[in-house]
């Protein structure tokens, strides 16, 4: 790096991670609902169908995990699914099963679930702990996808914090800046005493990222 | 004896009929269900009311009730003929409902004389069994020790970190007294302590929950098939959620601590009553 990161370089850097997975998520919404527009779709329609242009785009190592999940009763054979890839390997998930009880876990009450369904729009969740699929800290991009006047469930990508923290954080240090989400929470900081998920706390100035409920505080 | 296993059914039943006669009325009950599965629950609503909608929901009844132990393993089902008669709908209805059981295992059917169609309790809830009756005291104690500081410290740490919004999902997992299946109860508790776990923000310490959650939250949930332990979890849920909100670190850790101790003095009866 020759010339000293601004805040600008920063939020340039956030979107350059961000805004590719939202191409994505829109390519996985129109595949997704061309199939159901086409007649009943099964659990196995819908990974086949989804799985040679997902798995390409996982090659980004950047990425944790991706896929589509189904809204419940939309599939003919299978009532909650997940049609995703994650971790090293990119293992298939399928479906996700309670620790104890052995239950399939509605994941319909995640946040990353519900928000798209309540707002219909691109959702940005986190940083959290997701217990259904990774079980890492995460940031997760959904985008609800509609077939046949209904949600048919919402495509996705989860991004693991220390991701961030390793891609952004030399350049937020040189700016001395702090990525924020939606909420004003830290996501990754100059500050070290600022942990991921604490809230600013002083207001400061701060510039969005185009399309994305993300923020680049400054000082 | 008899009578109150004929009552049983007959309670059971009744259950099945009122849900075929009153639709609308069912909505209030799952009120909870239906606002998450919006989508799905308007599905069914408009859906046509055919002798095919009623055979699945013989089927569900029939389901939950033996999930959540009303009808008991072994325990011999009236003929179709019966059945059918008793719910009010087409044999036909009647049989295919008991098809679709006998797929899930919920149901055997032996032929011949003495023969019919018999409950079989799942299996996940006899391993449980199985593992409590295999374990001594000390194990038990041991095991619920680290359980406990575990789930205490991640209450007391989700407290102080939690958000207003993030407290609210939570609400969500609370389960409105009037539900009984067993299998929902134990999974939305197993679910609002992975929730708090994931409060921590801390990615390690949720798995380690996860973990306990299989190894001894399994066992602390056996009591949640009698309606007054329900109750006082359904309580304590509650207090749990409220000191949340009020980032109130001790009390939410006070609240774990109570759940935990309490569902231990019950899981402590029903172990010396398999050991015995």
């Amino acid at each position: 790096m020759t010339k000293t990161m601004t805040p600008i370089d920063c939020v340039a850097q956030v979107e350059q991670h961000f805004v590719p997975i939202v191409t994505e998520l829109e390519r996985v919404r129109d595949e997704v609902a061309a199939l159901f527009e086409a007649g009943p779709v099964t659990t196995a329609s819908l990974r086949e169908r989804l799985e040679p242009g997902s798995l390409e785009f996982l090659r980004n190592p950047n990425l944790i995990g991706g896929g589509f999940v189904v809204a419940p009763g939309v599939l003919s054979d299978r009532r909650l699914y997940l049609v995703w890839w994650q971790g090293e390997e990119r293992d298939f998930l399928g479906e996700a099963d309670a620790p104890g009880t052995g239950e399939a876990i509605d994941y319909t009450r995640q946040p990353w679930y519900r928000s798209p369904e309540r707002t219909g729009e691109l959702t940005l969740v986190g940083p959290y702990v997701d217990f259904v699929c990774t079980d890492e800290y995460v940031m997760t991009t959904t985008m609800p996808v509609y077939a046949g006047g209904r949600m048919v469930g919402v495509a996705g990508a989860d991004t693991l914090v220390e991701t961030l923290e390793t891609m952004l954080l030399p350049g937020l240090r040189e700016a001395g800046a702090t990525l924020v989400n939606g909420h004003g929470k830290a996501i990754v900081s100059a500050d070290p005493q600022l942990a991921t998920g604490a809230p600013l706390t002083t207001a400061r100035d701060m510039i969005p990222c185009r399309g994305l409920p993300l923020s680049v505080a400054l000082g | 004896m008899v009578k109150t296993k004929f009552m049983k059914f007959l309670c059971a039943f009744e259950q099945i009929r009122t849900d075929l006669g009153a639709e609308s009325s069912r909505s209030i009950h799952y009120d909870f269900g239906v606002r998450v599965m919006t989508s799905r629950a308007r599905a069914a609503i408009f859906a046509p009311i055919g002798d095919e909608g009623r055979a699945a929901r013989v089927e569900n009844r029939l389901a939950e009730a033996i999930r959540s132990g009303v009808l008991a393993h072994g325990e011999r089902l009236p003929s179709e003929p019966e059945l059918a008669q008793m719910l009010g709908v087409a044999t036909v209805t009647a049989r295919e409902a008991l098809v679709a059981l006998r797929a899930k295992g919920l149901v055997v059917t032996t032929r011949g004389r003495g023969g019919g169609s018999f409950v079989r309790a799942p299996e996940s809830g006899d391993l449980v069994e199985d593992r409590l009756a295999s374990m001594s005291r000390v194990e038990l104690r041991d095991r619920a020790t680290v359980y406990l500081v575990v789930l205490t410290g991640c209450a007391e740490i989700a407290a102080e970190r939690t958000d207003p919004d993030e407290v609210e999902d939570l609400r969500d997992l609370l389960i409105p007294l009037n539900v009984s299946d067993v299998a929902r109860w134990r999974s939305a508790d197993s679910e609002l302590y992975l929730s708090v776990a994931a409060l921590t923000q801390s990615a390690r310490m949720t798995r380690e929950v996860v973990r306990q959650e299989a190894d001894f939250g399994a066992l602390l949930r056996i009591p949640l098939n009698e309606p007054g332990f329900r109750e006082a979890t359904a309580t304590r849920h509650q207090e749990l959620v409220e000191a949340l909100a009020a980032g109130d670190a001790v009390r939410a850790r006070e609240s774990v601590r109570e759940h935990v101790a309490h569902s231990l003095e019950r899981l402590a009866e029903i172990h010396e009553a398999v050991r015995r």
